[in-house]
Parts: structure tokens; C-alpha cells; sequence
């Protein structure tokens, strides 16, 4: 492999880390405020690039589609957590995970009613011309994806690390009862983790919809490989899921690279497999995969 | 006068047990009061009832006459009524100062403060008041203000029960609700807290303590009361439950050998002071 293959796989497999990083995110994000692995996560992301292709086919502009989808997808993901997991938070942690497993299915096939079979396209946001770096050609879109979710990561750990709110989630997630008794609103913190999970997987799929095309299937991939990122940097753990995220992604494009690109979708797979059997907690150690 | 706070024929429990079988009780402003019981006679439970973490199944609860027990447990902690848990329940990966800062979150974006008589000085609300109240709580431990950017997890034992104590009092409370403050600390430890309660009482903070450590409790308090299986079957001054041969004999010389500090015979003294 040449220097500028390398590179090539590297800036590829940068792309999809960066996805993975935010689907790994917004798992996180709702695994920390309630303890749940949300199952219908990769269909946010699918539900947020189809839903962007719909108004930009409507005739919206590519910007306003981007934050229409966000929108939809936020108010989807609010609804689902009022109308499904919040009656069953007395229930316990079991019935929430099968309501993420039914509300998954059911976003599956609404958007293939409404979207169709297709892999439906995006137009890149600034063109599909190729920058060349030291003889590798960089897609633009890379740039826009690499670059949101440094904004998107920063941004958040800003709100988590600096705002009074944001701590409040964090205590949360320490200690829900604690944090109840110093007047913090437990049901209103897992109500903002799922708007805030909903919008940044909407945006991982937006953006990679011009890259990868978006259809009412992909999510469940799209789904696993955020779970594996998010295993692989120690669930729960923030910093972890991004990092998990871009390594997974930098693991595809070598593999890819050095195997064959038919392998590309098992290496995700080998390495939740690895992850689950010789370190559950993660490379950062979050809490146990297990446990849950 | 009527009392700070009312409980009165209190039934709670959980599931299909009920835990308290119609309590009642009183505190009045600038009190302290403490309740004496085995492990397992429902103090925490008692507590949990007055925050509203476990819902009322009878009776009501009152704080100055008006009804406490619909607030729900944000509404309670915004009229100051502020429970320090037992185990202190931390929140051990934050710092020690955004756990302050959190203790104060009821207290955000509020001008003034409740309509309290108790004529403590006040310090507002708002990011401003937030930083006089830490400053303020930084005074009363300077501890804690060297230790302001560790993770609470790496805190003595000591230094957690001071740092739980400021962060309820960053939340300005009225009625400072206290289960087992003295538990797993160190006798020395204890002493240093719980002057720092009787002076905090001094200034007009009223404080409900739950205790298995009868003698450290009564010592602090004003009045006692003595629970079991979740009724109040005795109530008296302090002093008179600390002289009381049935108190003794039931319930001193046990603190120490719970608390795995050693057991100290009851009558030898060690501990009182
Ligand atoms: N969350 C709970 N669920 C069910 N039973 C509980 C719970 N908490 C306490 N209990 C029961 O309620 C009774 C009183 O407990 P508690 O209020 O914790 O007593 P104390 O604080 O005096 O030790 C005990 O029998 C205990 O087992
Ligand atoms: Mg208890």
C-alpha cells in the first residue's frame, strides 16, 4: 500500500469515524440519563437523511432542509420518549429496551412508505470537486462531516462542562435521586438527552447521505456500528464514543484498504465481539456492556 | 406559634409494605430534632416522605400551615426544606465545586428567596448570589475550597460529609433534613460536623436529624424522638431521653458496635461530652 492510499483509507475512514462517532454520541447521550441502549438510534440517523432528502426534493434549500431534518427528527424522538418510554419508566429498563426495538420497526417501515426503497441522494454541501492532499484526493464533504462533528462534540462538551444544565445531566447520570433532591428535574433531563441524541444523529445523517445515499434500511447498520463505537470507548463515556467512533471508522478504511472492501461491514462486528468478551468496559472504561 | 414543619397521621411505604403507620410530628423554626431508631424502624423513609421522594399514602405534611406534600420533590427543595441522604450520595466523578454548584441549581434564576422569618442573612440568587453562597460555604470549610477542582470521589470520608453539608446549604435551606450524618466517620470527624451543625442552628437553620447513634444525636439535639416500626413511641428533651434507663439500655452502646468503630460499653462515657 502506498503513502497516498493510506492517506486515501485514512480520510475515508475519517468520514464514516465521524458518523459513528455521533450515532455512538447520541446512545450516550440516552444511555447515561435512563441506563437504555436505544435501539431505534440508527434509525435517527437513517430518519434524518431521508428526511432531509424529502424537503430538499421539495425545494428547499440544502441548509434549511438540513435543520428541517433536525427539527423532525428532535420532535419524533421527543414524542417517542413521551408517548412510549416515559409510561413505562416504572416498568424498568426491559420494556423501555423492547419499546426502542418496536419504535425502530416502525420508523423502518413509515419511512419506507412515505420514501420509498430507493437509496435516495443528497447533493454534496460545496461540490464534489476532490482537493488532492500529498496525492490523495480529499472529498469536500469529508471536510463538512470532520469539521460539524468537531463543532458538534465541542459544542456539547461545552454545555456538559460549563452550563448549569448541562452538570445537572451529568449529576443525573451519577445519581438520579441525588440530583432530584438539589431540585433537578430527573424526567425533564431524560427528556432533553433524547432531543439533544435525536438532533445529533439527524445530523450524522444528513451528512453522510451525500457520501453513502440514505435508505429506510440503513439504519440498522448505521445503528450497530454507533453501538459498536460506543462499546469499543466505554459506554456512557462521552469522550469514549467519539474516540471509539474514529477509530472504528480508521479500523474500516485499513481494513478495507488491506483486506478487501467485503469485509468492510464484519470489522464492526469483530470488534463489538472483542469488546464484549475481553474488555466489556470499553478502552476508557465506562461502565460494563454487560451489566445492563 | 405554629410549627416550621407538620406531619401528621403519615402513612408511606413501598410496594405492598407500609412502612409508616400514621406519623405525626413537629418542628419548630430554629429546632433541632432528632429521631432515634434500629436500623430498619423507616427514619429514611420518614425522610423520603418529607422530600417527597415516596409519595403519601394518608395524612398530610405541612411546612409553615401550607401544604408540602403536593409540591413534589423540585417544589420542596425550592421552598428550602433540603435532605442531605444517607450516604451522602455524592456526585463522585464531578468536582467538589460543581457538586456545590449544583447544590444550589433550586435556587437558580430566583430573585430573592422564599418568605423566610428566620432572619438569617441572605445572599440573593442568580449566578451572582451562586458565588457569594459558595464563597460563603468555602468559609465554613476552607477544606473543601483546596480541594474546589478534585472529583468528590477522592475526598475523605470527612471531607465528603462536609462536602455534602455545603452543598445543601448552597440549596439556602430553612429545614435541614439529615439521615445518619454521622455514619462510617470517624468519632473525631463526627465532633467536627456536628459543631458545625449546632453553630449553623445558632445562626437560624433548623435541623431534623435521623440517627442509629442515639448519644451523638441527643447530644445535638434539642429534642429527641425514639422510633420504632414506624411510629414515634416516645418523644422527650434531649437530655431527659439521654438520662432515660430504657433509652440507655435499648439503644446506646449500639451506635458504635453499627458504625464498626468498636463497640464502647454503654455508661462508660467515652463518647459524651
Ligand atoms: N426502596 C425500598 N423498597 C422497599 N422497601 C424498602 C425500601 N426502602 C426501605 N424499605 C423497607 O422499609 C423499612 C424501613 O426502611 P428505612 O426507612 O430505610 O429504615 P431506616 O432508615 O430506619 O433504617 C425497612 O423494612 C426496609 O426494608
Ligand atoms: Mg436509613
Amino acid at each position: 500500500m502506498t503513502f497516498e492510499q493510506l492517506l486515501q483509507y485514512i480520510f475515508s475512514g475519517l468520514t464514516s469515524g465521524s458518523i459513528y462517532a455521533l450515532t455512538a454520541l447520541g446512545f450516550t447521550l440516552i444511555y447515561n440519563a435512563t441506563g437504555l441502549i436505544n435501539f431505534a438510534q440508527g434509525e435517527l440517523v437513517m430518519l434524518g437523511g431521508l428526511s432531509a432528502v424529502g424537503l430538499y426534493q421539495a425545494g428547499l434549500p440544502l441548509p434549511v432542509a438540513f435543520l428541517g431534518s433536525l427539527t423532525i427528527v428532535l420532535i419524533v424522538t421527543v414524542l417517542f420518549q413521551q408517548l412510549a418510554i416515559r409510561p413505562l419508566l416504572s416498568r424498568g429498563v426491559l420494556a423501555q429496551v423492547i419499546a426502542t426495538v418496536g419504535a425502530s420497526l416502525a420508523l423502518r417501515t413509515a419511512a419506507m412508505m412515505i420514501f420509498g426503497r430507493e437509496a435516495l441522494p443528497l447533493p454534496a454541501f460545496s461540490g464534489d470537486t476532490p482537493i488532492r492532499i500529498f496525492g490523495a484526493s480529499l472529498n469536500p464533504q469529508t471536510l463538512w462531516v470532520v469539521g460539524s462533528t468537531l463543532l458538534i462534540v465541542l459544542a456539547l462538551q461545552l454545555f456538559y462542562r460549563r452550563t448549569l444544565t448541562g452538570k445537572a445531566v451529568r449529576a443525573c447520570a451519577v445519581n438520579p435521586l441525588a440530583a432530584r433532591l438539589m431540585g433537578v428535574s430527573y424526567s425533564n433531563v431524560v427528556l432533553l438527552s433524547f432531543a439533544v441524541s435525536g438532533a445529533i444523529s439527524a445530523a450524522a445523517g444528513v451528512m453522510i447521505t451525500p457520501i453513502s445515499f440514505m435508505t429506510y434500511s440503513s439504519g440498522a447498520l448505521l445503528g450497530l456500528k454507533g453501538f459498536a463505537a460506543a462499546a469499543l470507548g466505554g459506554l456512557g463515556n462521552p469522550v469514549g464514543a467519539v474516540v471509539g467512533g474514529v477509530a472504528l471508522g480508521i479500523l474500516e478504511g485499513l481494513g478495507v484498504g488491506l483486506v478487501s472492501s467485503g469485509y468492510k461491514d464484519a470489522i464492526a462486528f469483530v470488534i463489538l465481539l472483542l469488546v464484549l468478551f475481553l474488555r466489556p468496559q470499553g478502552i476508557f472504561g465506562g461502565k460494563a456492556v454487560e451489566q445492563e | 406559634m405554629s410549627a416550621l414543619l407538620s406531619l401528621k397521621g403519615v402513612r408511606a411505604g413501598y410496594g405492598s409494605i407500609e412502612v409508616l403507620h400514621g406519623l405525626d410530628l413537629g418542628v419548630q423554626a430554629g429546632e433541632i430534632v432528632s429521631i432515634i431508631g434500629v436500623n430498619g424502624s423507616g427514619k429514611s423513609t420518614l425522610l423520603q416522605a418529607v422530600s417527597g421522594v415516596v409519595p403519601l399514602r394518608g395524612g398530610c405534611i405541612e411546612l409553615e400551615g401550607e401544604r408540602l406534600d403536593t409540591t413534589g420533590v423540585e417544589g420542596i427543595v425550592r421552598r428550602g426544606v433540603v435532605q442531605i441522604p444517607e450516604g451522602r450520595q455524592l456526585f463522585g466523578p464531578l468536582t467538589v465545586e460543581e457538586n456545590l454548584e449544583l447544590g444550589g441549581y433550586s435556587r437558580r434564576g430566583r430573585r430573592g428567596r422564599h418568605a423566610g422569618g428566620d432572619g438569617r442573612a441572605r445572599v440573593g440568587s442568580g449566578p451572582a448570589g451562586a458565588a457569594a453562597r459558595l464563597d460563603q460555604v468555602y468559609a465554613l470549610f476552607p477544606r473543601l475550597a483546596e480541594r474546589r477542582r478534585q472529583a468528590a470521589a477522592t475526598l475523605s470520608g470527612g471531607e465528603q460529609q462536609m462536602l455534602a453539608l455545603g452543598r445543601a446549604l448552597m440549596a439556602e435551606p430553612r429545614l435541614l433534613l439529615l439521615d445518619e450524618p454521622s455514619m462510617g466517620l470517624a468519632p473525631l470527624i463526627v465532633r467536627d460536623i456536628f459543631r458545625v451543625l449546632r453553630e449553623l442552628n445558632q445562626q437560624g437553620l433548623t435541623l431534623l436529624l435521623v440517627e442509629q447513634d442515639a448519644r451523638t444525636a441527643l447530644n445535638l439535639a434539642h429534642r429527641g424522638l425514639v422510633m420504632e416500626r414506624g411510629r414515634i413511641v416516645l418523644e422527650d428533651r434531649a437530655e431527659v431521653l439521654l438520662a432515660s434507663p430504657d433509652v440507655q439500655s435499648i439503644y446506646f452502646g449500639q451506635g458504635g458496635g453499627r458504625h464498626g468503630r468498636g463497640t464502647r460499653p454503654a455508661g462508660q462515657g467515652g463518647g459524651s461530652a
